[in-house]
């Protein structure tokens, strides 16, 4: 056979091939010997019968190289061979190598730490069977999509009408931030516990890995009564809660205090419906019961969120259109006008492109593209390296060429060096990536809900060796294609100078100097427009105070207070005891403390009626807390008109809201703030109407960078356990919120004795302080400015250096001619001036070119920005002045050599 | 470039044409440089058809060649290596180091099974080729 002996040969050809070579010595000296001992015996003289033979034979060399040539593996050889040629070679000069490896770890690392958030965020693939075919339905209107899919009678008309869609799933979105209190083997295990439909799974394509799914009732996507105490566990809340129990099937556990048994359990990984981020706590799910309520048509029936399958090669478009049609037909069954104008229409969307907001990913994008420019300028200054380099190795080159290597070979070499470096940098850069990632862990948790330590994945790593290879190429390509075509010859020559560049060379470097500096300009002036945004966010007027003010975010375990009046059974005890706390001045109750996203509830009036105020009030929309009076104590908020709660206002006293000034607009119409006073707005209870007693003045409550929203304001001393108000504002969560004059971190351990004390289930709730809520609440363009600040002053040092390198360089080929100057009577000052003169037109046309790029590109941040325009004209002022002043400064030492130039001295150099 | 060992050519000699036509490639072309494929594929078949007599190393082999063709071919020895190393890899011949004959190891190259059928193969070939350039030459 021929095949396996051709195969151990070549094997044999590549593990033994130093032997190989040895024995191949010995043949052709064995047959030189031959030879020679031949002519010997027919009578030549020993130097004649060596000369004759050699004659005969050829050149052994030559033969043997030839020899050589044939043998199996010759790529891997010289490949081998470069690489060792190369490492060593780098390693003769460590300066060079040690540098150019920083600078492109720099280069490689930032899109490494990018690309991994990317990664993970943007291009996670959903675990369910054809992920690309599910798509989430949300009615919609004359104001836009609601925000939630729809009530139960309209799904389920979908689900008979469609056709184009194979199957329709629902599920609560209201409670899925609420917390449920789980028992556990260990205690009590917070989890969240989303309500879902019977055909949840099948529709998503996926089973349970242990027992069964909800069975199905008699209505469409409803849950059968006998599974109505059933609930599903993910696969985290199994290993962590239960410890992987095998017989966990059938177990009876209390869920918020009422007793459920376990039926199945989801496979690791499946986390519906956060599938795009991790949630904060482990997952279970509840069936969904449709009660008899929910079949008529009425007023404020609860909504869900539908998810759908596209039937097989259906396209979005179509869909959308046929569900159109259907909702025109189903909005007309709603009892008022307003209303039908609200959902007559649909929205559809894939299900991917929900999970991730639209701002987040414009603003991943853009970052990604911000360390891809960093990436750029990394690769430039190298190349630029690499060019000094080849031109002071012209001798070198030119003898190996004048030997026989070919350009080929000789490009292969350098590349081969180019390589190396590379492969050095991206480790280097890897390292670099995991490092910013953990120093961003914070940010990353609040702006994307990753909550796990970030690693890079197999696709980012393959992303990165690709990324390595084409750094290697661009950088190091053009230097060795100039390096193998400068003439051999005139490099040899005795005279002439070891290493010199022509002045094409020159002109080069300083193109790549020139494209350094206008990209470093691009990310300088984005990193300018996101200080100055964060500064004036910083200096926003909120409207109260935040400073010592402690905060926890406590979940309220309500169920163990059925049948109790919480306020005088928790809150006011815990108020109390918190208010006594030695350095405490005071303390306050509120469901959500301002700018706090834990527990926002909106307010809206259910006005019925087509005039203009009925319109109007319907469509206010109000951020409603429930807060004790001493919040004004704690934030030091002012009132616009009237009062704030005091203690004065009891469950026996006449009932009060507070509202705020956007309400009185958005609500009346008017600015007047005198007429609301005294008016009734919300229902304590039966016959308890409250009367509005205070307006508040504006502060920026939801977000800072929006505008105030309406706001209501109920005291919650006034809210008593018979009032509607009481299940809807008590038992979920609470903030307390504490102003005191000691240091948050000694402060913290004694608050959370405290609220321990008060209930078990208190001790894990979130510490933080105001200011750092505040804080996180512009955390995109927090964490876009660091991540700009970083790649801004990478991108700044990298472009000195490559400043700094080519005039020092410069100045070192022009000593004689510099020193010859000085000879003839050029002062210093002319000196220092003329090598200032060369740094100074690269600058110009670099800023230049930089300013054109920046115009365009800060277009892309306007998503970040606040208070700022793009193309604001003092920032790219200021920057482009930081970078002059940079430059000037980095080739001030190579003008001051330059100057410092012996002339003497430098006639006799070389 | 021309090498400037060719040997004297005697009268009787010339009565081998194809193997004169050979000689003058075999001389010119193995100085510096790679052989052309004409020259490749008959140094093989020389090669080949040396060994298929017995397993030799590769002096003897180009001591045989020079004997077998009466001292008409003059392989310029080195030429013979690059050729043995390339048959080896591809599975013609197979080697073995072994005493030779002075008491020193040599390599002794030898045929294999699937060399012979390339043997016949290129012996064909040749024939078929010297044929083809008789009729171009033995009609002008």
């Amino acid at each position: 056979m021929r095949w396996p002996e051709k195969f151990s040969i070549r094997l044999q050809m590549i593990f033994r091939r130093g032997r190989a070579v040895e024995r191949l010595d010995d043949e052709l000296r064995f047959h030189l010997d031959r030879q020679i001992a031949e002519n010997l015996k027919a009578g030549m003289s020993p130097e004649q019968a060596r000369s004759a033979a050699l004659r005969s034979f050829g050149n052994p060399a030559l033969v043997r190289d030839q020899a050589h040539d044939t043998w199996a593996g010759l790529w891997l050889e010289r490949a081998v061979r470069d690489l060792r040629y190369a490492v060593r070679q780098l390693r003769k000069s460590p300066a060079y190598s040690l540098t150019a490896v920083c600078m492109l770890a720099l280069g490689l690392g930032a899109p490494a730490a990018m690309y991994t958030v990317v990664d993970r965020v943007l291009l996670r693939p959903l675990p369910y069977d054809h992920p690309n075919q599910l798509v989430k339905i949300q009615e919609s209107g004359s104001k836009g999509p609601g925000g939630w899919g729809g009530p139960y009678l309209d799904l389920h008309q979908w689900a008979d009408a469609a056709r184009l869609l194979h199957q329709i799933a629902f599920y609560g979105s209201d409670n899925l931030k609420a917390v449920s209190y789980l028992q556990s083997n260990a205690g009590i295990t917070h989890v969240t516990a989303p309500i879902i439909s019977s055909n949840l799974w099948d529709t998503l394509g996926v089973q349970p890995v242990l027992g069964r799914g909800f069975k199905p009732g008699t209505d469409w996507g409803s849950v059968s009564a006998e599974d109505a105490n059933s609930i599903l566990i993910s696969d985290a809340v199994w290993r962590t809660a239960y410890n992987s129990d095998p017989h966990i099937l059938g177990k009876s556990v209390q869920l918020n205090g009422v007793f459920h048994t376990i039926i199945g359990v989801m496979p690791r990984g499946l986390t519906f419906p956060y599938a795009g981020a991790l949630p904060p706590v482990p997952l279970i799910w509840r069936p969904v019961i449709i009660t008899a309520a929910e079949k008529v048509r009425a007023h404020g029936l609860p909504s869900y969120e539908a998810v759908a399958r596209l039937a097989p090669g259906v396209s979005l478009q179509a869909a959308q259109a046929e569900l159109s049609g259907i909702q025109s037909r189903i909005a007309q069954q709603y009892l008022e006008s307003w209303e039908r104008e609200q959902v007559n229409s649909i929205v559809l969307q894939s299900y991917g492109d929900t999970l991730v907001k639209d701002d987040v990913r414009k603003s991943l994008l853009a970052l990604l593209g911000a360390s891809a420019v960093l990436w750029l300028i990394a690769c430039v200054n190298v190349a630029g390296l690499m060019l000094a380099r080849a031109s002071s190795r012209q001798r070198e080159i030119a003898v190996r060429g004048a030997l026989g290597a070919s350009r080929w070979q000789i490009v292969r070499q350098l590349l081969t060096e180019g390589l190396v470096l590379s492969v050095l940098a991206s480790l280097a850069g890897l390292a670099l990536a995991q490092l910013t990632l953990r120093l961003f862990a914070h940010a990353l948790i609040m702006q994307f809900g990753i909550h796990e330590r970030l690693t890079p994945s197999l696709s980012v790593l393959a992303a990165l060796v690709g990324l390595t290879v084409l750094t290697a190429l661009f950088s190091s390509l053009w230097p060795a294609i100039g390096a193998a075509r400068t003439a051999i010859e005139p490099a040899l020559r005795q005279g002439s100078s070891q290493s010199g560049a022509g002045r094409s060379q020159h002109r080069l470097r300083a193109v790549l100097v020139v494209a350094q500096i206008a990209l470093s300009l691009t990310l300088l002036a984005a990193c300018g427009l996101l200080l100055r945004t964060l500064y004036t966010l910083r200096h926003v007027p909120l409207g109260f105070r935040t400073d010592h003010i402690v905060v926890a975010n406590m979940s309220i375990p309500g169920y163990k207070f059925a049948g109790r009046n919480m306020l005088t059974d928790l809150y006011q005890p815990l108020l109390d005891r918190a208010e006594h706390m030695p350095g405490v001045q005071s303390a306050a109750l509120m469901t959500e403390v301002p700018l706090g996203k834990t527990f926002s509830m909106i307010y809206t009036f259910a006005a019925d009626g087509n005039s203009a105020t009925d319109a109007r009030q319907r469509e206010t929309k109000s951020q409603f807390r429930a807060v004790t009076p001493e919040m004004q104590q704690v934030f030091a908020f002012s009132m616009a008109r009237g009062r704030f709660f005091n203690s004065s206002d009891t469950p026996n006293s006449p009932a009060v809201v507070v509202v705020n000034r956007a309400f009185v607009r958005s609500f009346t119409g008017q600015d007047d703030l005198g007429k609301i006073i005294g008016t009734p707005l919300v229902n304590y209870g039966k016959n308890r109407r409250a009367i509005v007693i205070g307006v508040l003045d504006d502060e920026r409550q939801v977000s800072l960078a929006q505008q105030s929203q309406p706001e209501i304001e109920v005291c919650m001393p006034q809210i008593t356990p018979d009032s509607g108000l009481y299940k809807a504002t008590e038992g979920i969560a609470m903030d307390l919120a504490v102003r005191t004059s000691r240091n948050p971190s000694s402060f913290m351990p004694d608050l959370r004795q405290l609220l321990r004390a008060a209930s078990p289930d208190l001790a894990d709730s979130n510490l933080t302080t105001m200011d750092q809520i505040v804080e996180d609440s512009y955390g995109s363009q927090q964490l876009a400015t660091r991540l700009l600040e970083i790649f801004g002053g990478c991108a700044l040092l990298l472009c000195v250096s490559g400043i700094y390198g080519l005039l020092a360089y410069l100045v070192h080929q022009r000593t004689r001619e510099l020193g010859l100057r000085m000879a003839l009577g050029a002062q210093r000052g002319q000196i220092m001036a003329l090598v200032l003169r060369q740094a100074g037109w690269m600058l110009v046309v670099g800023s230049a070119c930089g300013l054109a790029l920046a115009w365009f590109s800060s277009v892309l941040l306007r998503m970040f920005l606040y208070g700022v325009q793009p193309h604001d004209p003092w920032t790219m002022f200021a920057v482009t002045a930081v970078l002059l002043v940079c430059g000037l400064a980095s080739a001030w030492i190579p003008a001051r050599r330059a100057a410092a130039i012996d002339p003497m001295q430098a006639l006799r150099t070389e | 470039m021309k090498s400037n060992h060719i040997p004297e050519i005697e009268e009787d000699q010339i009565s081998t044409p194809y193997l004169d036509g050979l000689h003058i490639f075999v001389v010119d072309n193995l100085g510096m440089g790679k052989p052309s494929d004409l020259v490749q594929g008959t140094l093989d078949l020389l090669i080949l058809k040396t060994l298929s007599l017995e397993a030799m190393h590769g002096w003897a082999i180009a001591k045989r060649i020079q004997q077998l063709s009466r001292e008409v071919l003059q392989v310029q020895q080195g030429s013979l290596y690059p050729a043995l190393h390339r048959l080896e890899q591809q599975g013609w011949i197979k080697a073995k180091w072994a005493e030779s004959e002075t008491g020193r190891q040599a390599k002794f190259y030898s045929l294999t099974a699937a060399g012979r059928g390339q043997l016949q193969k290129e012996a064909a070939n040749w024939a078929r080729l010297s044929s083809a350039i008789d009729l171009i030459v033995a009609e002008a």
